[in-house]
């Protein structure tokens, strides 16, 4: 399955060398269906710290399954306000 | 702190008077509610002579404690109706401190509508009014460069209004200076800036010469002091995402959470967020040669602010925050960086709130007075306040005035004051302190995208209704706490997730004031805070009605997860059931 993968903030360097998807720090990426957030996180090599995850602008935790077509995106702890 | 200084603006007399048994034991937020609370009728003119503007630094202020410089100031708010307190950074608190001074009470109103003066606040902790009628009209930066003139090589901290307080705008704010002398910080919200004006006072000059206070046991504060920087260096948040990116980092992540307001509320994504976003506006800004990383006032660990800088490398406008770039940006269709940091400067140099300037654009955009993303159009457009045209004279007085004006009826106002950057539908827990807050729409108030969106303090969905009303609870009591002993809201990202720096907090007041701080004293002094605020709102006319979201939020879907705020009444009636308890237990029923 293909999804969209973004990575914000200090975990842009880990975006993969693959094609571009729908914004400056997003890409395309290839799955196995049934892939979770914990095994993009894996495959990834991000560091090993907090991080906030959204499935299609959901907060999920990382035992969280994908689904094709979907838009994953990963943030290190940030706030402001 | 021992003692007040009482500035009257009628007779131009200027007082100092030690600390009224009644509020020996408030300081900061506390102080400033307490002062209002106890002298200005809730009934009053916000910009006649019974009205009166506290400044006051919190219990940290003119120490070493990490994040403590902030400054409180209050009044009747003539934007909310209700007690305005507003909370900056810059160097006065620390100043104001170090010469011995609790508070600086601006009382009465100047005889002469056309008279300008200045405060002066001398090395030895003493005031005296100068006439200053050259300052008519200047902008912020100009103001603050005549003053330095006047001053000399003295070294001194500034407290300006723009000409938008001197013309009584309801979106006024008060400007302080920063470490490097720049007038760029900002007690923006609720008219502050107006209530100044009306007195006639345009600056305050505080000599930054004092020397940094006693504590009671050095040793004690050394260690709590240590404790507390330790553990703002270690957590992510306050270590390394607020330095690194400023506080826009924040614009990806609620974007991607559908809660970034668009077009006046209309969207919950903005399609342009990357070219605005804080790792963009970090990009753009190295590139130039800006500083990407300082504090807004000594004493700062976590130095989240920044320096906009133009193609030159030239000062535009402090790095431009977050919620100043989303009101300026996203909420009026605004993706040009250079555009929104040119808006920025100019609700600097006119002295506006650039929150509610944002959101005010927005609605006149939504009027179809400007087309959407024209930034240059708003830059005329806000030029047009003190050049005095017709919808200038509109604008001046915030979203809600311009909306009513202009037939929108999408009006993003909770007690006639605008929302910040986060809609409330879809992230439902800054929705209930939106709606309870006794500052009107708010989101400092009780900052719930902690658990909502971040992942800080644990997890509460942001979609559901469940929770919300506990979390903004504890929040608001929290903030009320930390604007009161001066600290920076963002040191609660640490403390939410670490013990040792809620510990570090009451260790280090305990050892500076030699009595002893509990973790329950501290949320007893929140509690104090927002019970002399909500008793003095319901004096001043509101009711449980007030505490409600704007009626098309009800029903309005936003996308992208066609959300709508289903928080109940009777949440939002929960929020505030600790005030009969903590009024009993104060003695207190209703303001002067």
């Amino acid at each position: 399955m293909r999804i969209e993968l973004a990575l914000f903030a200090s975990l842009e360097p880990y975006l993969p060398d693959s094609e571009p998807g729908s914004g400056r720090r997003t890409r395309m990426i290839d799955l196995p269906d049934g892939t979770t957030v914990g095994e993009v996180v894996a495959r990834l090599g991000l560091p090993d710290q907090p991080r906030v995850c959204f499935i299609d602008g959901r907060g999920v935790k990382e035992d969280a399954t994908i689904a094709g077509g979907s838009r994953l995106a990963i943030f290190p702890p940030v706030a402001g306000g | 702190m021992a003692d007040i200084m009482r500035v009257n603006m009628s007779d131009l007399s200027v007082k100092k008077e030690p600390l009224a048994a009644k509020y020996a034991k408030f300081v900061g937020r506390a102080l400033t509610d307490a002062i209002i609370f106890n002298e200005v009728p809730p009934k009053s003119d916000p910009l006649g002579a019974q009205n009166k503007l506290v400044f006051a630094p919190g219990l940290f202020g003119g120490t070493t404690a990490p994040n403590g410089g902030r400054i409180s100031v209050g009044a009747k708010s003539p934007l909310t109706g209700g007690l305005k307190e507003s909370n900056a950074g810059g160097q006065v608190a620390h100043a104001l401190a170090k010469l011995g001074l609790a508070a600086v009470v601006i009382e009465g109103k100047a005889a002469d509508p056309a008279a300008r003066y200045v405060l002066d606040i001398d090395g030895a902790g003493n005031g005296s009014l100068m006439r200053a009628d050259e300052l008519a009209g200047l902008q912020t930066y100009e103001t603050a460069a005549k003053m330095r003139e006047f001053k000399g090589d003295a070294k001194v901290a500034l407290v300006t209004i723009g000409p938008a307080g001197e013309l009584g705008a309801k979106a006024a704010g008060i400007a302080f200076s920063d470490p490097k002398e720049y007038q760029n910080r900002w007690a923006g919200r609720g008219g502050l800036g107006a209530v100044m004006g009306s007195k006639g006072l345009k600056g305050i000059a505080v000599a930054a010469t004092g020397a940094g206070l006693e504590h009671a046991d050095k040793d004690a504060f050394i260690a709590a002091v240590r404790k507390f920087s330790t553990a703002l260096k270690e957590h992510p948040v306050t270590g390394q995402g607020l330095p690194t990116y400023g506080t826009n980092v924040l614009a990806n992540i609620i974007n991607e959470a559908g809660g970034y307001p668009t077009r006046n509320f209309s969207d919950g994504r903005f399609a342009g967020v990357e070219n605005v976003s804080g790792e963009t506006m970090r990009e753009i800004t190295v590139a130039r040669g800006g500083d990407v990383k300082h504090g807004c006032h000594t004493g700062c660990v976590i130095q989240c602010s920044r320096y906009y800088v133009d193609k030159d490398g030239k000062y535009v406008t402090k790095g431009v925050e977050y919620e100043g770039a989303w009101a300026l940006g996203a909420d009026c269709g605004i993706d040009d960086m250079d555009g929104i940091a040119a808006l920025d400067r100019k609700c600097s140099d006119l002295g506006l709130d650039t929150i509610e300037m944002g959101a005010t654009l927005g609605v006149y955009m939504e009027a179809g007075k400007l087309a959407w993303g024209d930034w240059k159009g708003a830059l005329a457009a806000l030029d047009g306040i003190v050049t005095g045209s017709a919808d200038g004279k509109v604008l001046r007085d915030g979203a809600e005035a311009t909306g009513k004006a202009f037939g929108v009826t999408r009006i993003p106002t909770v007690k006639h004051q605008a929302m910040p950057a986060y809609d409330p539908r879809p992230i439902q827990g800054i929705g209930v302190t939106y709606a309870t807050s006794t500052q009107g729409a708010d989101h400092t108030a009780g900052y719930s995208i902690t658990s909502n969106v971040l992942g800080v303090g644990g997890t509460v969905d942001p979609l559901k209704p469940e929770g919300q009303a506990a979390l903004s609870q504890g929040l608001q009591i929290a903030t009320g706490m930390l604007d009161s002993f001066g600290l920076c809201i963002f040191v609660a990202f640490a403390v939410l997730d670490n013990p040792a720096a809620f510990e570090a907090i009451y260790e280090m007041a305990s050892a500076h004031t030699g009595d002893t701080w509990t973790a329950d004293d501290l949320m007893m002094l929140g509690k104090q805070a927002l019970t002399m605020e909500r008793l003095y709102n319901e004096a001043a006319g509101f009711t449980a009605a007030d505490d409600r979201m704007p009626s098309f939020m009800l029903t309005e879907k936003l996308p992208p997860h066609d959300a709508v705020f289903t928080v109940s009444d009777a949440d939002l009636d929960s929020v505030f059931d600790f005030v009969p308890e903590t009024a009993k237990a104060m003695g207190i029923s209703k303001p002067v």
